[in-house]
C-alpha cells in the first residue's frame, strides 16, 4: 500500500464484493450477500487494517432480517458490511473464529432475533429467562405476546 | 383491638428495632441509579451508619428490605425467595418510579407488572432516582410503621377487610 | 462437565445481582466462563421503537445509572445527525461539560469500589466524599445528581447561568487537590501497587484481538479513544490528550482512569472557562428521514454504539445499543482462563462493569464433585489473603 489509506481506495478495491457507498465522511458501507461475508471481512482485515469489530447490528425491515458488521482499525475509519437473510430459516456462518467478540454479539442476536450462526462455540441464552420459550423472538416486527404463554416470573401466577 | 403492655425484654427488643435497624438491598433489574444511591447514603456525606443502621448482604440478618428496579421476570422468583428469608417483622422499601409503577420500564416485554405483585410493599419512595436525603427519610417512615406495629402487637391490624369483598388491603406510605 | 455457577464480585456487599456467569472450573483453575445478562434485560431497544423521539430519551438515559448522559447523548446526536441539524456551539460545550463531569463521577465511584474490593476502604470514602463535589455540580445546572435529562433533540434543555458557572468553577481546585493526591496515592502507596500489580494482565496484542474499549484498552497501550477518532460534541476545540498506559493489568488501568480524571478536570475548566453565547437549541422536526447511523461515544467504561435506523416517521427502527461492558466481556473471558477462582473479583472490576453484582457463588468441583457455597465476602477474603510477598512479574 503505499501512500495514506482513503475511502476512495477501499471502496475501489472491495467493489468485487458487493455494492460500496460513502455514508459519512469516515464511514463506507458494503452491501453483499450472505455467502461472501466471510471473505469480504476477511479481506478488510489482511488488506486494509479492519481488525477491530464495533458491533454487529440485527434490523427486523418488515421483509427481511438484516445484518450490519462494523469493524474499524488503527486508521479510524468504520465499514459497514451488510447482508439480508429470508425471515424463515436465516442462517449465516459464525465469524467469530476471526473475530473473537463476535461471539457474544451474535449470541444476542439468536436470542432475540432467531438467527442462526452454524460455527458458533456456544450459542446458549444470554439476554432472555430460561423460562422463555423457544421460537419466539421478542425483537422481530411481527413478534406480539401471547397473553397465555408464559413467559417467565413466578410459576403458577399470571404475571 | 387492645393488646396487653408488652413484657420489659420485648419492649427492649423493640427499642433495639427501633434505633439500629438493619437493610438489606436487592436490586432487581435496575439501571443501577438508586444502588449507587443508596451506597452514597453510606459515605461520608449522608452516613447513615451514624443512625445505626447497616446495609447488610444476607436478608437472613435484615429488618428492612430495599428492591430497587422494576421487577424482570427472571428476578421475580428470587425476589420472592429473598423476601421470604427475611425473620419477621420485616418491611419493605420500594425505590423510586420503578418501584411505585414501573417508571420508564412499564410494560416492557421482560418485565412483571409491578413489583407488588411478587412481595407486599409498606413504603414507597418517589425520585428517579430517590435522593439520600429521601432514602433516609423512607427508613424513618419504616420505623415509624415499625413503632405502630410494635405498639399493637404485629402487622395483622393494618390489614383491613373490603366490606363486600374477600380481599385484603394492606394500607403503605407514600412519600412524595 | 459439572458447572459451577459464579456470581461476579459486587461494588458493595449490599450490592447483589444482576451479573451471573457460569464458570466451569478443575479445582481452582478456570477452564470456561459462559455469561448471562437476563438478570438486567429491559427490553429497551423494543420499547425505543414505540415511543417518539421525545418520549424515548429519558428511557435511553436509564439504560444506565452510572452513563446515563452517555446513552442519551450518543442517541441524540445520532438522530440530529440523520435529520441534518446544526447544533449550535453552546449547546455542545454544555453536553461536554455534563459529559466530562459524568466520566469523573464515574471514574471516582470506580477508584472508591476497586479500594473496597481489596480492604482500603479509607479511600472508598475518599473517593465518594469527592464525588459529592461533582454531583452538586450536576444538580445545580441539571436539577438531579443522577439522569440529567438535560439533552433535547436539537440542543439542551436548560442554559447554564453565570452563578451556576461561577460556582462550578469554584470546587475545580479542590477536586483538582484531591486527584492529584490520588494519582501520587496510585504511583506511590503499597496497598495497591502489590495487590493490583500482574492481576488481569492483557498484552497489546491480546487486547487488540479481543476488541477491548475504553481504559481497559488504553491501559494496554492502544490509544483507541473515540473523542479524538471521531470528534463528536466539542472535542475538536478543547486542548486535551488521549491517556495511555503499558502496563495492561489492573495497576494500569487504575492508572489510566486515575489520568483521565486529571484531563476531565482540565477539559471541564477550558469548556467553563470559554463557554460560547447563543442559543442553546435549534427546532427539529418531528419526523426523521429515512436513514441508519452509527454514532459512537466514549463513554466512562469505554466506546458506546448506538446503530440508528430511521425510516421516515417519528419513531425508531431500529436503535441497537452496544454497550462497552459487552465489548470488554470477551477479553474477561479470556483472561480469566487458567487464573484462580480468587481472582475473579478483581479482575472483572477492573473492566468497571457496568452491571451491579451478585454476592454468592455455588462451586461445583469437578474434580472432587463436591459442592459448597461460598458468600463474596468468604471470596473476597479469600483474595486478600493470598500471599503479599508474591513478586508479579
Amino acid at each position: 500500500m503505499t501512500g495514506p489509506l482513503t475511502l476512495d481506495m477501499v471502496a475501489g478495491k472491495m467493489k468485487d464484493f458487493g455494492v460500496t457507498e460513502q455514508v459519512r465522511r469516515n464511514r463506507i458501507r458494503i452491501t453483499t450477500t450472505p455467502d461472501t461475508v466471510h471473505d469480504t471481512i476477511r479481506t478488510v482485515q489482511a488488506m486494509f487494517g479492519f481488525d477491530r469489530l464495533i458491533t454487529i447490528s440485527a434490523v427486523d425491515n418488515s421483509r427481511t432480517l438484516e445484518l450490519v458488521y462494523h469493524l474499524t482499525g488503527p486508521h479510524r475509519m468504520v465499514v459497514s458490511i451488510a447482508v439480508e437473510l429470508p425471515r424463515d430459516l436465516p442462517a449465516i456462518s459464525t465469524v467469530s473464529d476471526i473475530l473473537p467478540p463476535a461471539a457474544i454479539y451474535e449470541r444476542q442476536i439468536h436470542d432475540l432475533f432467531g438467527i442462526v450462526f452454524p460455527g458458533h462455540p456456544g450459542l446458549a441464552r444470554i439476554v432472555l429467562n430460561e423460562d422463555w420459550p423457544d421460537n419466539e423472538y421478542p425483537l422481530r416486527k411481527d413478534w406480539k405476546p401471547n397473553p397465555d404463554t408464559f413467559y417467565g416470573g413466578i410459576k403458577g401466577e399470571k404475571i | 383491638m387492645t393488646v396487653p403492655a408488652a413484657g420489659l425484654s420485648q419492649r427492649l427488643v423493640n427499642w433495639a428495632r427501633l434505633k439500629s435497624p438493619w437493610i438489606t438491598v436487592y436490586n432487581s433489574g435496575a439501571c443501577n441509579a438508586c444502588d449507587i444511591e443508596i451506597i452514597a447514603c453510606l459515605m461520608p456525606r449522608f452516613d447513615i451508619e451514624r443512625f445505626g443502621i447497616l446495609v447488610k448482604g444476607s436478608p437472613r440478618h435484615a429488618d428492612i428490605l430495599i428492591v430497587t428496579g422494576h421487577v424482570t421476570l427472571k428476578q421475580a422468583s428470587r425476589l420472592r425467595r429473598v423476601w421470604e428469608q427475611m425473620p419477621e417483622p420485616k418491611y419493605v422499601i420500594a425505590m423510586g418510579a420503578c418501584g411505585a409503577s414501573g417508571g420508564v420500564f412499564h410494560g416492557l416485554y421482560h418485565m412483571m407488572d409491578s413489583v407488588d405483585k411478587v412481595i407486599p410493599i409498606d413504603v414507597y419512595v418517589a425520585g428517579c432516582p430517590p435522593r439520600p436525603d429521601e432514602i433516609i427519610n423512607a427508613v424513618v417512615t419504616c420505623l415509624n410503621l415499625l413503632k405502630e406495629d410494635a405498639a399493637h402487637g404485629g402487622k395483622e391490624w393494618r390489614k383491613k377487610a373490603v366490606p363486600g369483598t374477600s380481599m385484603d388491603t394492606k394500607t403503605s406510605r407514600v412519600i412524595p | 462437565m459439572p458447572e459451577v455457577v459464579v456470581s461476579i464480585g459486587p461494588h458493595h456487599p449490599a450490592l447483589k445481582e444482576p451479573v451471573n456467569f457460569k464458570v466451569i472450573a478443575d479445582g481452582e483453575k478456570i477452564i470456561r466462563l459462559e455469561l448471562d445478562l437476563s438478570y438486567n434485560h429491559r427490553g429497551v431497544e423494543k420499547a425505543a421503537e414505540q415511543r417518539d423521539f421525545i418520549r424515548v430519551l429519558p428511557l435511553m438515559e436509564r439504560v444506565c445509572g452510572i452513563c446515563s448522559h452517555s446513552h442519551s447523548t450518543a442517541f441524540a446526536k445520532g438522530i440530529e445527525e440523520i435529520m441534518q441539524l446544526e447544533i449550535p456551539p453552546r449547546a455542545q460545550y454544555i453536553r461536554t461539560i455534563i459529559a466530562e463531569l459524568e466520566r469523573m463521577h464515574s471514574h471516582l465511584l470506580w477508584l472508591g469500589v476497586a479500594a473496597h474490593l481489596i480492604g482500603f476502604n479509607t479511600l472508598f470514602m475518599w473517593t465518594w466524599r469527592d464525588r459529592e463535589a461533582v454531583q452538586d455540580t450536576l444538580e445545580e445546572m441539571s436539577g438531579n445528581r443522577v439522569h440529567y435529562n438535560m439533552n433535547e433533540i436539537g440542543g439542551v434543555r436548560s442554559d447554564l447561568t453565570p452563578a451556576q458557572v461561577t460556582a462550578a468553577l469554584a470546587r475545580l481546585p479542590n477536586l483538582e487537590e484531591r486527584v492529584n493526591k490520588y494519582v501520587d496515592m496510585v504511583n506511590y502507596e503499597e496497598t495497591m501497587l502489590i495487590r493490583f500489580r500482574g492481576v488481569g494482565k492483557l498484552s497489546k496484542e491480546e487486547a487488540l484481538r479481543y476488541g477491548t474499549v475504553g481504559p481497559t484498552a488504553r491501559a494496554s497501550g492502544i490509544d483507541y479513544d473515540v473523542r479524538k477518532d471521531d470528534p463528536y460534541l466539542a472535542y475538536a476545540d478543547v486542548p486535551w490528550t488521549v491517556v495511555t498506559d503499558t502496563h495492561g493489568d489492573v495497576y494500569g488501568r487504575t492508572r489510566v482512569r486515575v489520568w483521565e480524571l486529571q484531563e476531565s478536570v482540565k477539559i471541564v475548566r477550558f469548556c467553563l472557562e470559554n463557554i460560547p453565547e447563543g442559543p442553546i437549541r435549534v427546532p427539529a422536526p418531528k419526523n426523521a428521514p429515512k436513514g441508519e447511523i452509527l454514532s459512537r461515544y466514549e463513554a466512562p467504561r469505554g466506546e458506546l454504539a448506538h446503530f440508528i435506523r430511521t425510516n421516515g416517521t417519528d419513531k425508531v427502527e431500529r436503535v441497537d445499543i452496544r454497550t462497552p461492558t459487552l465489548a470488554n466481556w470477551t477479553s474477561v473471558a479470556m483472561c480469566l482462563v487458567n487464573q484462580n477462582i480468587a481472582d475473579i473479583p478483581v479482575i472483572v472490576a477492573a473492566i468497571d462493569p457496568c452491571l451491579s453484582c451478585t454476592s454468592r457463588i455455588t462451586l461445583l468441583d469437578t474434580r472432587t464433585k463436591k459442592e459448597g457455597i461460598m458468600s463474596f465476602d468468604d471470596l473476597i477474603r479469600r483474595y486478600r489473603s493470598r500471599n503479599p510477598e508474591r513478586v508479579w512479574p
